[in-house]
């Protein structure tokens, strides 16, 4: 029997809070993508929409800076909903290069080098590591989507003032259609890469089959309706089913002849995300089972 | 120094009741019911006998299908607070990608809720203690076997955990560092910390442990201080090596004396192997024989009542017991 002396005492300083501990798991992603060149390239192409959009409106309340271009005030594009409809889509669609390029990398290394029963046997939870991979990509996916559409809308209140925010229409919605339809494709975007990078560990197959993801549906779905003239076949299209979300949110129509309705998109977008979370919490596990 | 009293409640023990773990139709273990006190407990069986099933189950990471367990009063189910004084090494070489030594220590303590001033202390520390300051920032990637093995036990020890699950820590080590790390092991096990580890060397296991649990096929096969297993072995005799001037004249005087149940000569004639199913008995018996006889006795040593021995009995060479 060995004597046990008692003089050893655990850790019982002050803790960081329980809620911001995922916060940790970040940090490093974040410096990983940092030395990216691609990656900052497209976080540089980011910021060119925005900066037209902002000059956009700037050249829209100023009537001197439209002289000097030689522009007269019936060839500026009006401030509307559509205005900032297509500023949330083309940014989107950068959001989707940059989840293509950074999704593969969260969850897939840690499978790969046996990481997560390190993670697993600490403070946190599953659910805390997934939110942890996701906040790496919530974040910069925000950073490009909704954030500056929400600054540009200010811009334009600060300019319009008060005649524009409670003219025709109401202009205060854009503000949440901006919020609301840039996080329903941040959020889908998110879960399908962790969900791609939990399951494909290559890189290059995840980042293809995600890209798939967003191609492949539209023309199965435009083959079923032309053959059977039934709508069924966009069940499976994320891209059609955002796109609607996005024009029933700003009370825009769709250009595309045969599109779904609000709820049809939200119901697919919600059927994708479950999907995602469903695979993940497969995947997602300290320990690998097999049986056999 | 004034003794601490020792205290035998739950809040210092690692208990575990009744607890099965089943993979599907695959059982990991089986009705294992434990007590565990601070020291070194090694886990000892063969390949698949549920050493890293049970060690899982010790760390939350895997739930038992059946049964309960208490790690120092605490639930593995419950992790926030388990986990705070728990400190885990795995089996399988482990680490995120890209990070160097010190980013692997400091990242894992972050998330155990130390503050960035404590961070930086306490990674070095453990970094320290181990032996790798000088390659601390190089990146995990490039670290040899044993480096790598070294850091996980720092990642595993920086938060100053009660409770150490180490499975196989010391694979890979060289002779140097094997010795170092024992060292280490031996030191928090003075100072109050459960250490609980696996290892298939056995000589080391018995050099350092304070008890084993014998694990096979998911059944526990025998728990406690090696030299209490021995004895509890009674269908193997006990084998006494007794060094003396005229080996033929004891063993004539042990089978009178009927407590012996086989002697043999040492090769060099210099001594008796006696082997003997009361090993108690024997030696009280034995202690009047070497008093009433003028035999000169040189030394009396059990010479299989070592780690290596009661393996051998009881799981055997191959895993599967007697």
């Amino acid at each position: 029997m060995a004597v046990y002396e008692h003089r050893y005492q655990a850790y019982e300083g002050a803790l960081t809070s329980n809620w911001r501990r995922f916060l940790v798991l970040p940090r490093y992603s974040w410096q990983v993508l940092a030395r990216s060149r691609l990656f900052l390239i497209l976080m540089m192409a980011s910021l060119i929409c925005p900066l037209v959009y902002t000059i956009l409106i700037y050249l829209h309340h100023n009537a001197n800076a439209l002289a000097a271009f030689g522009i007269s005030p019936d060839q500026v594009l009006p401030i509307d909903a559509d205005f900032f409809r297509v500023f949330v889509g083309v940014q989107t669609l950068l959001a989707l290069l940059v989840s293509v390029l950074v999704g593969p990398t969260l969850v897939s290394p840690d499978l790969v080098n046996n990481a997560l029963p390190l993670y697993l046997c600490r403070p946190l939870t599953r659910s805390e590591y997934l939110l942890g991979k996701m906040v790496v990509l919530m974040a910069l996916l925000s950073g490009i989507t909704w954030v500056p559409g929400v600054l540009l809308f200010l811009f334009q209140a600060f300019l319009g003032g008060g005649e524009w925010l409670l003219g025709e229409g109401q202009k205060g919605w854009l503000a949440v259609a901006i919020f609301l339809s840039s996080m329903a494709w941040i959020l889908v975007l998110t879960l399908l890469a962790l969900a791609l990078s939990a399951w494909l560990r290559w890189r290059s197959i995840a980042s293809g089959a995600f890209f798939a993801l967003f191609i492949v549906p539209f023309p199965f779905g435009m083959v079923i309706f032309e053959m059977f003239q039934n709508r069924i076949g966009f069940g499976i299209n994320l891209t059609m089913a955002l796109d609607a979300i996005r024009h029933g949110l700003f009370g825009t129509t769709s250009e595309i002849p045969v599109s779904l309705t609000l709820g049809e998109g939200a119901l697919v977008w919600a059927g994708y995300c479950l999907v995602a979370l469903w695979l993940l919490s497969r995947r997602v596990r300290a320990y690998e089972v097999i049986a056999s | 120094m004034t003794p601490l009293p020792l205290r035998q409640d739950e809040d210092r023990q690692i208990v575990l009741t009744d607890v099965s773990k089943f993979y599907g139709e695959i059982l990991g273990v089986n009705r294992i019911t434990l007590t565990i006190d601070p020291g070194i407990t090694s886990l000892v069986g063969p390949n698949g006998s549920g050493k890293t099933t049970l060690m899982n189950l010790l760390t939350g990471l895997i739930q038992p299908s059946r049964g309960e367990i208490r790690v120092l009063g605490l639930s593995p189910r419950n992790p926030e607070s388990l986990f705070r004084r728990l400190g885990y090494c795995g089996q399988i070489d482990s680490f995120p990608r890209g990070m160097t030594g010190y980013q692997f220590v400091a990242t894992f303590l972050r998330l155990h809720g130390c503050g960035e001033a404590e961070v930086a202390a306490r990674a070095w520390r453990a970094i320290e203690r181990v032996g790798l300051a000088d390659v601390a920032q190089r990146k995990v990637a490039g670290y040899s076997k044993g480096m790598r093995q070294r850091i996980r036990l720092a990642q595993a020890i920086a938060h100053q955990p009660d409770v150490l699950i180490l499975d196989e820590p010391l694979n890979g080590l060289d002779p140097m560092a094997r010795a170092e790390t024992i060292c280490l092991f031996q030191e928090l096990a003075r100072e109050g910390v459960h250490l609980i580890l696996s290892s298939h060397i056995l000589h080391e296991v018995d050099m350092m442990s304070d008890r084993v649990i014998l694990i096979d096929g998911g059944y526990l096969r025998a728990e406690g201080g090696v030299a209490g297993v021995r004895q509890e072995i009674t269908t193997r005799p006990m084998r006494i090596l007794i060094r003396c001037d005229r080996p033929e004249q004891l063993a004539a005087m042990v089978f009178q004396a009927g407590i012996a149940v086989e002697a043999q000569l040492h090769p060099d004639r210099q001594g008796l192997f006696v082997s003997t199913t009361q090993a108690d008995q024997f030696y009280l018996r034995f202690n009047r024989l070497a008093i009433e006889s003028d035999l000169a006795i040189e030394s009396v040593v059990p010479v299989d009542d070592d780690l290596a021995a009661v393996y051998q009995y009881l799981i055997g060479p191959q895993g599967g017991g007697e």
